[in-house]
């Protein structure tokens, strides 16, 4: 069966699965905290020159930043999430709630909790109710960059 | 049928493991939606700080140790000798390893002004309960009653100790440890006027039980929270 391709909207960055598994475990980090490889690895369970494919293509995007870093003289290389990564991120998820139509906030709450990045949008822009659901026009769905605006369905 | 164009959901909803999918495979919205609450849920339960099992080591070393304590001072003791110090000292070192495996073990290899405040408070605590104690051994340098002693030492942390869980709630906006600050902090003044044996009772049952109340709520928290919309 061919895939179709993913609609723009969806960021094709976060939109596989690998990325999005590292995008999501570094928006748990509260925002300005950063973690070693070393402990990110073992987080995702992933190996290391698998991990470093897929950050090298998040930081190409400017979504995660490398930095390198020497501690006890032993050098440290430290990943976090860029303020765009975290952006991307937000969007990424809106994009997804805006293509399956209205989520239970029991169901929010469990997905947002752990994740820093979208809670303080959430807090930021508590987002009105709006309407269950949107009918399909084909058109691609749009985000809503800088308005923080993460969660439709109310909680 | 597949909606929006995209691929149809492979139904991975009823038990996405983070760990269990492969790298390259397409993903519908849903499953990446499940995806991104698993993966969430599994970093930050390893991540995280719980404060549950902290408060119940701390609560258990309270009930056990003051009660061992009263236990030891009361007319016909059935503790005998200074086998409640050996009792204190092993539960607070197990109380200690919770608390450490808990904040400084989940945070290795995390950067930053998190961990910068966890670092903080860690001092706080040793700053303001060095102070307390150092009151105290001056105090008692200075002549204060030998049947005095029992009472200050143990307030005087619970002081402390009170104020350091009021820190914690108010810094993680965390209504459960504000709460133990606040029944610490009486239970601790309290605790003078039942006078000496009965202080001991009164810092093991409603010291050691106020922190054992909180550790259950703080856990049916993280249980509501970590559990509630899991995957069956």
């Amino acid at each position: 069966m061919i895939v179709p391709a993913d609609p723009p909207s969806l960021d094709p960055v976060i939109h596989a699965q690998a990325r999005l598994r590292v995008t999501v475990t570094l928006s748990v980090l509260n925002s300005g905290d950063r973690i070693t490889f070393p402990r990110l690895q073992q987080l995702l369970g992933m190996t290391a020159g698998n991990l470093s494919t897929h950050l090298r293509k998040l930081e190409e995007a400017g979504y995660v930043a490398v930095t390198k870093a020497h501690r006890r003289r032993t050098p440290v290389t430290y990943v976090a999430l860029t303020r765009s990564g975290r952006r991307a991120f937000v969007d990424y998820t809106a994009a997804l709630r805006a293509l399956l139509g209205p989520t239970p906030p029991s169901r929010l709450r469990d997905i947002v909790e752990p994740l820093p990045a979208l809670a303080e949008a959430e807090v930021a822009a508590p987002a009105p109710s709006r309407p269950r659901s949107r009918p399909h026009t084909g058109a691609p769905v749009t985000t809503h960059p800088g308005r923080g605006r993460i969660l439709g369905a109310g909680s | 049928m597949p909606r929006d164009g995209l691929p149809v959901d492979d139904g991975h909803r009823g038990g996405t493991r983070p760990a269990s999918l492969g790298d390259n495979r397409p993903l519908s919205p849903r499953t990446s939606l499940d995806l991104i609450r698993a993966q969430g849920g599994d970093a930050a339960s390893r991540l995280w700080v719980d404060p549950a099992p902290i408060l119940a080591g701390w609560g258990l070393a309270w009930v056990v140790g003051f009660g061992a304590l009263y236990l030891a001072s009361t007319r016909h003791p059935l503790v005998t000798g200074w086998d409640w110090v050996a009792v204190l000292l092993a539960v607070l070192v197990m109380a200690a390893a919770v608390s450490v495996r808990q904040t400084w073990w989940r945070g290795r290899g995390v950067a930053g002004p998190s961990r910068q405040t966890e670092a903080m408070y860690a001092w706080a605590a040793v700053l303001g309960l060095g102070s307390a104690f150092g009151v105290d051994l001056g105090l008692t340098h200075q002549g204060l009653p030998a049947t005095l002693a029992p009472l200050l030492w143990p307030a005087s942390a619970l002081v402390v100790v009170g104020l350091l869980y009021l820190t914690a709630g108010i810094v993680w906006r965390d209504r459960v440890q504000y709460g133990l600050g606040v029944w610490t902090l009486v239970t601790g003044a309290a605790s003078t006027s039942a006078g000496v044996p009965g202080n001991f009772a009164v810092l093991a049952l409603a010291g050691g039980g106020g922190l054992l109340v909180a550790a259950s709520l703080a856990h049916a928290r993280t249980r509501r929270r970590r559990g509630a919309g899991r995957p069956a």
